[in-house]
């Protein structure tokens, strides 16, 4: 260990961590697919500390890896075997909230739900709300642009992050952006944003915070098929309306959801479909009357709104608890986050629910039917021989499916280790090549997060299986 | 000024007139000269590369060339009751969208949904060495890669040639309405911008004539809804509040920077609510020096009626350590006041730029200390 002796002069021994099982917790994430123990794990308390160690690293060529509260769906705080872990939960303060400005400062160890309470007494939010938001840090959410239910409305991390203090996998410390929402000069803030914990690690992160809405309005429809579920979010859409959210669940999600949390659902609807409306009294009023009318011309089997706060958070229960209920059909299941263009949702469904029986391997969807993110959950059995083996294929022709159909490889999850074989082929040569080029501007030690986005055989890790014992709880879900 | 001007009328005559120029920027319809024409470069024009390429009203997406004019955007969404939100600037001076990324500019409507980095999604651009490149996605949820589109939005031409933009867009409220409230103080203006956009309201545009002393509120939505929330907030403020008239010439002439018709020279100046006012404080001696804020406080845009006058607006950013960007007018000294810079943005240059055929004014601001 003697490679990791100057830690020692920035960290006392109860923060510079080699003791193996302590560091176990550290060795997966989220994606509980892949494993890999970490040389050391650092718990430093100050921006300070984190500059040191981040200079250290440059100084000696030693890979880090930044976390927070290793949510990543993708493997994105995936440990590398002969570099650190950087754990940032200590940097949890919420430096500055700001109600005239409507802005947060907060370092990067703060829970996202943190913020939107910290705002709460000042009518204000932190709009961006990853289903584990009761969880994952500021930090995590910036480094993987993350996402959530209100994305269409809202936009995701990177539309709501004004400035940043970062130091740069090159030791550099800089700040990014500031203030206000306005710049000029390029837009570094979003370039940094998403960029996977490759470029550095935010210290300090300026969040816009919006008012709070007023009102809400959501509806519970059931159906007949999933092709009529997407096609009333056509309608929706087609009639002007902009839902804060416009979530779609097939029968076989609905069926979990039911069997974990009695969620009260349609009976026998083959999706169901949620919208919400959001924003003033007298505007909502306006928009459920011309939604009601929407909705009437879509067939539905069964429709009801919330009838109060109450009501509504027991609807939106159902589709928060989806992901974990699947894990109460299969003992294990891959999730991905591909995108498909909305039109493009009913083919998509269709193509998938053909892979799956090609396959035979059942697969539950549940999806930002607003923005044509989809989520299937691919189960399988990981003591059966092959089987994650043949799980992985099934997830690759889905993530291929996406790209042919023109959308994304993923919506919210980011790259990280899961899709980086994937990433040359959404984007051709040259862009791939800009990228890397970019990468070494911030990194030219490639040091910071290796083995994520980029394909290659950087940074392997262990291959395992199992439902993460958080969401096993049903503290966090895949979505 | 630049006069070599080359005007690709296809993605491989850009390719050879890139192979062949040694130094060069790219540009669109020529309407915010100052981020171009300080040094000399051979200017590429954008604006035969034009058209929307295409448009899924149902997928709130588009896809248009890079010297498309905005207001032919504007026109196409409108005819599907749809707009981009944050209400391009320069629409009627003939800007393109490509030189709208370029330039960064957000108008009013910025405020509710975010400015033009939260509605592009995707971007083509051809590299310095010729080589065509696709960013982002045509989706409107999109995490692969680096965010690359929005790295482009206020690079003024420097990493590369967009050609080809998609946008996400949104469906058009089908009603708007506008209230001036007069303020007598800087306090009870910042107070009542403060109130505004805290507010259950859930306003449209928030600006601040300076020139009128009065906040412009802008509501957006259904009819009913529009008049019951003024309805409200004439209760709140009382006799301050009065109806603007010629609203929608009111916004143009934000958007088109021209409500000070003497005011030829127009500058940007990024800022929170309290610099916004403490700008204008600053400013208040100095003759011909019009003020606008936008954004609830979060941009100041500036006019003033001769070039003189930036020297003084320059001392005083300096004097405040606030950037600030000349939009029009004399184009020696685009960049005012105090612009931080980096190390790391030299290597970025590099990276998006190998053969450095782009000017690299970028790098010449003061360096200040982390």
């Amino acid at each position: 260990m003697t490679a990791l002796d100057g830690l020692s002069s920035i960290f006392p021994s109860t923060r510079l961590v080699r003791d193996a099982a302590f560091q176990a917790a550290y060795e997966s994430d989220g994606l509980t697919a892949f494993r890999t123990k970490p040389l050391a794990v650092v718990i430093p308390e100050s921006s300070e500390e984190v500059i040191a160690v981040v200079r250290w690293c440059h100084d000696k060529g030693v890979p880090f890896v930044a976390r927070g509260s290793g949510t990543s769906l993708s493997g994105g705080s995936l440990p590398v075997a002969d570099g650190i872990v950087i754990a940032l939960n200590r940097l949890d303060k919420i430096l500055e909230l700001n109600p005239a400005e409507r802005i947060a400062v907060v370092q990067p160890g703060v829970v996202n739900q943190h913020v939107s309470t910290a705002a709460a007494p000042h009518g204000l939010v932190y709009c961006p709300d990853p289903s584990s938001q009761s969880i994952c840090t500021i930090g995590g959410n910036v480094a993987f642009n993350s996402g959530g239910v209100h994305c269409l409305k809202y936009g995701m991390t990177s539309n709501h992050v004004i400035g940043l203090r970062a130091v740069l996998a090159n030791g550099e410390v800089v700040t990014l952006g500031g203030r206000s929402v306005e710049s000029v000069g390029p837009d570094y803030t979003g370039l940094f944003c998403g960029s996977e914990g490759l470029f550095g690690i935010a210290l300090e992160v300026t969040l816009r915070l919006l008012p709070r809405p007023e009102m809400f309005h959501t509806v519970l429809v059931g159906y007949n098929s999933l092709q009529a579920a997407g096609d009333a979010v056509s309608a929706i859409i087609d009639a002007g309306l902009l839902p804060g959210a416009l979530e779609i669940m097939d029968a076989l999600a609905i069926e979990a959801a039911e069997a974990a949390v009695a969620c009260g659902y349609p009976p026998g609807a083959a999706a169901v479909l949620i919208v919400e409306l959001e924003g003033p009294r007298e505007t909502i009023e306006c928009e459920r009357e011309q939604l009601d009318e929407v909705l009437a011309k879509t067939h539905p089997t069964a429709q009801r709104a919330a009838a109060d706060e109450a009501d509504r958070l027991f609807i939106w229960k159902g589709r928060k608890s989806a992901f974990s209920a699947v894990g109460r059909l299969s003992p294990d299941f891959l999730v991905q986050d591909g995108v498909v263009p909305r039109k493009r949702l009913g083919e998509a469904l269709v193509r998938i629910e053909q892979l799956s029986r090609e396959a035979g391997i059942r697969v539950a969807n549940v999806f930002h039917a607003g923005d044509g993110n989809l989520h299937p959950l691919i189960m399988f059995d990981g003591k059966e021989a092959g089987a994650l083996v043949r799980a992985e294929e099934l997830a690759s022709k889905l993530l291929r499916l996406c790209i042919e159909m023109g959308g994304s490889i993923t919506g919210e999850h980011g790259v990280g280790m899961e899709k980086r074989d994937f990433l040359p082929e959404m984007f051709d040569e040259p862009t791939v090549a800009m990228m890397d080029r970019v990468r070494h501007a911030f990194d030219p030690k490639l040091i910071a997060n290796p083995g994520k986005m980029f394909p290659g055989k950087e940074a392997p890790a262990l291959s395992a299986i199992g439902l993460h014992p958080l969401e096993k709880a049903g503290v966090i879900s895949r979505e | 000024m630049n006069d070599a001007l080359l005007v690709p009328a296809h993605v491989n005559e850009l390719k050879r007139m890139l192979a062949n120029e040694k130094r060069l920027l790219p540009v669109g319809n020529r309407t915010k000269p100052p981020l171009s024409e300080h040094e000399p470069s051979t200017l590429i024009s954008l604006r035969s590369l034009a058209g929307i390429i295409e448009y899924e009203p149902s997928e709130f997406t588009f896809t248009a060339y890079a010297g498309t004019p905005l207001a032919e955007l504007r026109l196409a969404l409108a005819e599907k009751r749809q707009y981009l939100p944050f209400d391009p600037m320069l629409v009627e001076a003939g800007a393109t969208i490509g030189g709208t990324v370029a330039a960064g500019l957000s108008g009013p409507g910025r405020y509710r949904y975010g400015g033009i980095r939260d509605f592009l999604l995707g971007v083509r651009f051809m590299s310095s060495d010729g080589q065509l490149m696709t960013a982002g996605g045509k989706v409107v949820k999109n995490a692969a890669g680096f965010d690359i589109p929005k790295f482009f939005v206020g690079s003024m031409g420097r990493f590369g040639v967009l050609t080809e933009l998609t946008f996400k867009v949104f469906p058009k409220p089908s009603a708007t309405q506008t209230l001036r409230i007069v303020c007598d103080s800087r306090l009870q203006a910042l107070a009542r911008l403060s109130t505004s956009a805290s507010s259950r309201w859930e306003l449209d545009a928030i600006d601040y004539s300076f020139d009128e002393q009065a906040l412009v509120l802008r509501l957006a939505g259904p009819p009913r809804a529009c008049a019951l929330i003024a309805s409200e907030i004439r209760n709140t403020w009382g006799e301050d509040v009065s109806d603007l008239a010629a609203s929608d010439a009111f916004w143009q002439s934000v958007g088109e920077l021209s409500w000070s018709s003497s005011g030829q020279t127009a500058v940007k100046v990024p800022t929170t609510p309290q610099q916004l006012f403490d700008l204008n404080d600053s400013l208040a001696l100095d003759e011909g020096i019009h003020l606008h804020g936008s954004a609830a406080g979060n941009v100041a845009w500036i006019l003033l009626d001769t070039g003189e006058g930036l020297s003084a607006l320059d001392r005083q950013l300096q004097a405040l350590q606030m950037p600030g960007l000349v939009i029009r007018g004399p184009c020696d000294r685009p960049r005012l006041g105090t612009w931080k810079s980096w190390e790391v943005e030299r290597t970025i240059q590099a990276a998006m730029d190998p053969p450095r055929k782009f000017p690299r004014w970028m790098h010449t601001a003061e360096h200040l200390p982390t």
